[in-house]
């Protein structure tokens, strides 16, 4: 196992000064650089392992916005009635994570700050506008998610700086979200193509607001506001959902790797975004009546 | 590299020690405790669920863990559940089932089974094959798991 020197805060302003010395890097729940470490494919020569700070561990109902803490796992999520709530297409992208063993373990802050262009907390937090809070022992500044992740493994955190939390607000009256993934079975696969999509309506039943965001079609998740616009101002229908499923091949840019082609990619991002554009609607239209 | 003091309560008893930084709670548990129920099939990837054990009533692979973050923590391992004499109900289950075979992914199988059971007493079907989804087996199978599984759910037998 690669060797580091090893700090563990207690507080928040622990974790602060342990992190302004250069080189430390945080330790999360730890599931995805634990095996990169042992392989020295992960390399930090400072850790600083957050488990001992329950302040970064919560879900926090602001009415106008939700706001969950960088280290609360998948499970919690998955288990939050609040984000099943608020965020259904959150609540099925964490429970569709790993296994059991893997979401008891791993978080919300470190699926953001490792940056896999197969993230499944990224696309349901994208389609919400979700926003992350980032602190130093300089200060805190507040940015886009999707501004946030730049590239595979590649984030906008610079030396010193840590994920405190993400919030989002609550989508109003009549939407719906979903969430859809495909792997290579169900329990411990990493997404092929994963996409989550909501639909606002107005009150005469047509879209005001359409969100998409697509995942490992590639390098980093991506909103596909052409396909959005596409829809916005037209009536939701089996058909409309189908053509929005061709006309967003057109906005990813996927490869072929060890887990999947870009041309498998390319369908099965387009039939998924389909049935997750169906499921928004019926979600949207139910909480009419 | 400095070594480190952790302190945690192990099967129910509090263990203090010093290890370095870097090693798993797998490490420490099959290398330095002797606890060598906990398998690791994989090799330390989180793939296999062999070296699965209980932290906080959450079941977690140990290979994925540095020991310094289990300090203050309730780990609880196959040893653990397993009575002076004889075997826990979930165990004696998955060997009335036939659940064993090789053995090797056994213990972490039970282990996932029991965080289950204990925050489930009666899931369904469903529910226990995606309780069981981290926990990979290469020869019995898992049908016989889920025979086991609900062998203890009909007899009302998890305790």
């Amino acid at each position: 196992m690669w060797e580091f020197d090893y700090y563990r805060p207690k507080t928040v302003h622990e974790l602060k000064e342990n992190l302004s010395q250069p080189g430390a890097v945080v330790l999360a729940g730890g599931t995805d650089i634990i095996p990169k470490m042992r392989q020295r494919k992960f390399t930090p020569t400072i850790l600083v392992d957050t488990s001992g700070i329950p302040d970064l561990e919560f879900i926090e109902d602001q009415g106008e916005q939700v706001v969950i803490g960088a280290l609360t796992t998948h499970q919690q999520m998955a288990q939050s009635e609040l984000i099943g709530d608020v965020n259904p297409a959150l609540k099925a992208a964490v429970e569709s994570i790993g296994c059991i063993q893997t979401r008891c373990q791993g978080t919300l802050g470190g699926n953001l700050a490792n940056a896999s262009p197969a993230a499944d907390t990224v696309p349901a937090l994208l389609i919400y506008d979700a926003s992350i809070l980032i602190q130093s022992l300089e200060g805190e500044r507040t940015i886009p998610l999707e501004s946030f992740v730049l590239g595979p493994g590649k984030t906008d955190l610079r030396q010193g700086e840590f994920i405190h939390s993400v919030s989002f607000p609550r989508l109003k009256e009549r939407w719906g979200a979903a969430f859809i993934k495909v792997g290579k079975r169900t329990g411990m696969a990493i997404s092929v193509v994963n996409t989550a999509a909501a639909l606002i309506l107005d009150q005469e039943g047509v879209i005001s607001d359409a969100r998409i965001a697509l995942g490992a079609v590639g390098s980093v998740v991506i909103r596909c506001r052409q396909t959005e616009n596409f829809l916005s101002g037209k009536i939701p229908g089996k058909d409309l959902f189908t053509e929005a499923g061709s006309l967003v091949r057109e906005e990813m840019r996927p490869i072929s790797d060890i887990r999947s082609t870009v041309d498998y990619r390319l369908h099965s991002a387009s039939v998924i975004l389909t049935r997750a554009l169906e499921t928004a609607a019926f979600e949207a239209e139910r909480r009419n009546q | 590299m400095k070594k480190i003091e952790v302190e945690f309560t192990l099967n129910g008893k509090i263990t203090s020690l010093s290890s370095y930084p870097n090693r798993t709670l797998l490490d420490v548990l099959r290398e330095d405790l002797g606890l060598t129920g906990v398998k690791d099939a994989c090799g330390g990837e989180g793939e296999c669920g062999a070296c699965t054990v209980i932290i906080n009533g959450r079941p977690v692979n140990s290979c994925l863990i540095f020991i310094g973050q289990v300090d203050g923590l309730q780990v609880m391992t196959i040893e653990g559940i397993t009575p002076e004499e004889g075997y826990h109900p979930i165990q004696q289950a998955f060997v009335e089932a036939g659940a064993v075979q090789c053995g090797y992914c056994t213990p972490g199988a039970i282990m996932a089974a029991k965080a289950l059971l204990d925050s489930n007493p009666h899931p369904t079907d469903q529910q226990i094959r995606e309780g069981l989804s981290g926990n990979l087996c290469r020869c019995t199978g898992y049908t016989k798991m889920l025979d086991a599984v609900h062998q203890v759910i009909e007899e009302g037998i998890n305790d």
